[in-house]
């Protein structure tokens, strides 16, 4: 009988087999299902550069001579939702000019092609909250094969070379340069591959431990009978194969539904195609193949007592201490991924270096929660007053890794959890928006020469839809005060009450005002040595306690240039869009900023970050939880025996089920405590990846231990139904 | 003589087969009784339905007068705790504890403190032979030896009737023997009453009173002392 018939023999007779194997299959096909799905992640962001390359090229001409297309790229916003604008000029014959897929021809000049999604909410609305900003006449749709996501609000408007916004560069193709993954997704799927894949495997393992004890007796049967350590391999590789295969294929079969469910998932302001996460199949193979690999590895791996000494595996053995060096694991582990961190801060390289040791780390628990689940238990043994203090203790002690297996996914639930609510609130702290005006502002920048003009038609525009406020220049220049740099403006005094944030009382003619102080000069950085001028200006300011310096444009130098001229429109909720529209029309593309489009990008970053992490902590803590119930009832089937003479000699259920609660439960708490420590000095660790600030530490750092411990308890909870069961079965040899 | 436990017109079924199909049995206190049968003949049943561990279809079983079939799983678990000891095949000693926690167990269960249980079990341990050998695991005994931890933890709570299931299934005979004669030995300092289940007849004829069980019905007395 070759191994592969006796495995097939056994599935077919042995109901526990059946379980055990329906289990593992289950925990391949979630890990490999997750794989396919992690992995895609930085293919799928890629697929979304390569459609968008149009409206994020990396790639720019040197001169405008070399360019066959003028471009400009801008963001603005309605109600929240942004909306990405291109303004583009043809710089030669515009049949020459090769268009990305869904593109099907270049705006000529006063034409713009719209997505079906911008199309719609246009047209739904009055045209001065959205469709007059963009000046030009509708004539198309963008197809799917140009969009980022399915519901992108993004318009291709048409224009000359001369009327192009001043920030144009020339492109040698409209869609020049190279498409690149998003990095921050990328490294969150890395990230989530490490997070995910351990507890899926903790999974497997538990599923596959259910019948352990069951097959080491058989299998050293089959060793005493003469069966070589080579044929006994090969029947639990068989017997787990059969399992790991079929779980494989179910994980690549399922995987397009996990996609689906994937494309609903927002990211970066939108939804994802369906194609957005199609591999190409020599990955789906070599991740169908090495999940498999890797579990059926670890089964072999787990044969080793039984293949070396069967008769120990049919007559008990007696416990080995587990030795101290395991403590040093998780610091050199640590001091691994800190180092390889400090790498990733240098190099891309070396991300995936940081990643690995990132997985050292996470797996490093598995191998010293043991040990503490040991110690925990000797300190039980020595200190018990309840029997069930003493049977949770002798068995913690006894067979700490079998003890600590119930809780590890758990564990590394908590790890994956301390690191995201470390890293969340740092990244949220960094939230904000700063701006020189007031928060109801909204302003663009442009050059001297065209702030007159923008500002007049813009007050054309602001009158047209009746709103009372109107359009100011404001130039920006630096002030040196003794040996003090301001920033000045210019800009008349009621113009700043209304733009700036600055609380004085205007005089009636034109004047300065800075604060009280020795004379002001005007800083100048135009000679190309880089050396410092200055200038005087002419007359004494008015004292004025604001911080800045306020210059009215008639009495600026008009030798002098601003550093930078900003066009700015003050404008309340009511009146946002239709200023916004003014504004954008009066600037023929340019980028309008305001407090609530900076607000509303920061806050989709977040969000995005928020749900990923809320996805991948409920799926970890559900992996960990259900390994953790698995393994719990796995423990109480392989004493089914001892449990029953127990409850048939009177012990109740209960005591029995609060020995085993604790058995399962104290190691995890435990372990959830130093795993929420260790996840948190990870999450500083790459915090500062992203960023140079201080970490934010909040309350909800205890969440995932308490999650954690609760989990365990729920999943431990399992010994009771499986106690039942036990004392349902007939009181008999097995 | 007044029986101290008793069972009249047990029945069990499995399905459409009778394990016990109308069993009428008395033991007295102190008194050793074998059950004795072939496979399958519905001995082992007999005894966990005597025990409270299964519940009889129908019939009645009292211990001391009292009606104890009637009593709902929590009450006959606690007199199982206090009123019964059990010996079964193998020890079915629970394999993480030492000898004397093994010991100690049913006494903890039934509330008495630490130091008095484990100085009960060492009493018991030692009265059994096994001085010395209180600290050591099952998995550290030879067979006999475990089951003698098995007989010291049956009576060290003092109950009145100890069930014994197969006690000597997995030891040869000359421990077999050596372990019968224990488990009579420590039951008459006791006063408890014995019953053991066995397919042994050699066992048995150790045994003052035998009856024999077959296709779930008594026959008549084989061996009557």
């Amino acid at each position: 009988m070759s191994p592969l018939q006796l495995a097939l023999r056994v599935l077919r007779v042995d109901r526990r087999t059946q379980v055990s194997t329906v289990l593992t299959a289950l925990g391949v096909a979630v890990a490999t299902g997750l794989v396919l799905l992690l992995v895609s992640l930085p293919y799928a962001t890629e697929s979304r550069a390569e459609r968008t390359l149009w409206q994020h090229p990396t790639s720019f001409s040197e001169g405008s001579s070399d360019g066959v297309v003028s471009w400009a790229s801008s963001e603005d916003t309605v109600d929240g939702q942004l909306i990405t604008r291109i303004d583009v000029a043809p710089l030669v014959d515009p049949a020459d000019i090769v268009l990305p897929p869904g593109i099907d021809r270049l705006p000529a000049p006063g034409e713009m092609l719209r997505s079906p999604e911008l199309a719609q909410l246009a047209d739904s609305r009055p045209a001065a909250e959205l469709a007059d900003r963009f000046a030009a006449k509708p004539a198309g749709l963008l197809g799917d094969e140009a969009l980022m996501f399915p519901e992108q609000l993004v318009v291709l408007v048409g224009h000359t070379p001369e009327t192009m916004p001043v920030n144009a560069s020339a492109l040698p193709a409209l869609a020049s340069g190279e498409a690149e993954a998003d990095g921050l997704l990328s490294l969150l799927a890395g990230v989530g591959v490490v997070v995910l894949l351990i507890p899926s495997l903790v999974l497997v393992a538990s599923a596959s431990r259910l019948t352990a004890a069951r097959r080491e007796r058989r299998l050293a049967a089959l060793r005493l009978a003469g069966a070589t350590p080579a044929q006994v391999t090969k029947m639990v590789a068989a017997e787990t194969g059969l399992a790991a295969v079929a779980g494989a294929l179910i994980g690549v079969a399922v995987s397009p539904v996990l996609h689906s469910v994937a494309t609903w998932v927002p990211w970066g302001g939108g939804t994802w195609f369906a194609r957005d996460f199609m591999l190409p199949w020599p990955v789906v193979v070599a991740v169908a193949l090495a999940v498999p690999v890797l579990v059926v590895g670890a089964a072999v791996a787990g044969l080793r007592r039984v293949v070396s000494t069967p008769l120990m595996a049919t007559g008990g053995h007696t416990v080995k201490p587990l030795s101290k060096a395991r403590l040093l694991i998780v610091p050199a582990a640590a001091l691994l991924f800190f180092w390889t961190l400090s790498m990733a801060g240098e190099s891309e390289n070396a991300m995936l270096p940081m990643l690995v040791s990132l997985g050292i780390l996470m797996w490093s628990p598995t191998l010293v929660g043991p040990w503490v689940t040991s110690a925990l238990g000797g300190v039980f043994t020595k200190v018990w007053r309840k029997p069930s203090a003493l049977l949770a203790g002798r068995r913690l002690r006894d067979d700490p890794k079998a003890a600590y297996r119930a809780s590890a996914g758990v564990v590394l639930a908590v790890f994956a959890g301390s690191m995201a609510l470390t890293v969340m609130p740092s990244l949220e702290s960094e939230a904000g928006y700063y701006s020189a005006y007031r928060d109801d502002v909204l302003y663009l920048s442009t050059d001297a020469d065209s702030a007159k003009e923008i500002v007049s038609r813009a007050d054309a525009g602001l009158s047209k839809y009746d709103l009372a406020q109107r359009a100011a220049a404001v130039g920006q220049v630096q002030i040196k005060q003794g040996d003090q740099y301001l920033q000045g403006y210019v800009v008349s005094c009621e113009d700043a009450k209304v733009l700036l944030p600055v609380d004085l009382t205007c005089g009636s003619a034109p004047a300065m005002y800075a604060p009280a102080g020795t004379s002001l000069s005007l800083v100048d950085y135009a000679d190309s040595s880089g050396v410092e001028k200055t200038a005087s200006l002419p007359g004494k300011p008015v004292d004025a306690p604001i911080g800045v310096v306020l210059i009215d444009p008639s009495l600026f130098p008009a030798d002098a240039q601003p550093i930078v001229v900003d066009v700015a429109v003050p404008a309340d909720a009511g009146t946002r869009e239709a200023a916004r529209t003014a504004l954008l029309a009066a600037s023929g593309g340019a980028q309008v900023i305001s407090k609530e489009m900076k607000l509303n990008e920061q806050n989709t970053e977040l969000a995005d970050l928020r749900r990923v992490t809320v996805i991948g902590l409920v799926t970890a803590a559900v992996l960990g939880g259900l390994s953790a119930a698995i393994a719990t009832a796995g423990s109480v089937m392989d004493r089914r025996r001892t449990f029953g003479a127990l409850m048939a000699a009177g012990t109740p259920v209960r005591t029995l089920a609060k020995a085993l609660r604790a058995e399962a439960a104290l190691p995890a708490l435990v372990s959830t405590l130093g795993a929420g420590a260790l996840g948190t000095a990870v999450g500083v660790g790459l915090f500062g990846l992203v960023s140079q600030s201080l970490p934010v530490f909040s309350p909800w750092l205890a969440a995932p231990i308490a999650l954690g411990a609760l989990v365990a308890l729920l999943a431990a909870s399992v010994c009771r139904p499986a106690l039942n069961r036990v004392r349902a079965e007939p009181l008999a040899d097995e | 003589m007044t029986p101290l436990l008793s069972g009249r017109g047990l029945v069990k079924r499995y399905g459409a087969a009778y394990a016990l199909a109308g069993v009428d049995i008395d033991i007295a206190a102190g008194e050793v009784l074998a059950i004795v049968g072939p496979s399958g003949s519905g001995k082992t049943s007999l005894l966990h339905v005597l025990a409270g561990i299964l519940k009889a279809d129908d019939g009645a079983i009292t211990l001391g007068g009292q009606r104890v079939d009637q009593l709902n799983e929590t009450k006959r678990s606690e007199l199982r705790r206090t009123e019964f000891g059990f010996v079964f095949q193998s020890g079915m000693l629970v394999t993480e504890l030492t000898a004397e926690e093994n010991v100690a167990l049913p006494l903890l269960l039934g509330g008495r403190d630490r130091n008095m249980a484990i100085s009960t079990a060492r009493t018991w341990l030692g009265r059994l032979g096994l001085a010395g050998k209180e600290t050591r695991r099952p998995g550290e005994l030879s067979g006999g030896e475990a089951q003698r931890v098995a007989i010291a933890r049956a009576v060290a709570h003092r109950p009145k009737v100890i069930f014994a299931d197969e006690p000597t299934g997995a030891l040869d005979t000359k421990t077999g023997r050596a372990t019968v004669d224990a488990l009579i030995d420590t039951a008459k300092e006791t006063g408890a009453a014995v019953i053991i289940v066995t397919h042994d007849r050699e066992l048995a004829a150790m045994v003052p009173r035998t009856v024999a069980i077959r296709d779930g019905r008594i026959e008549q007395p084989v061996v009557a002392q």
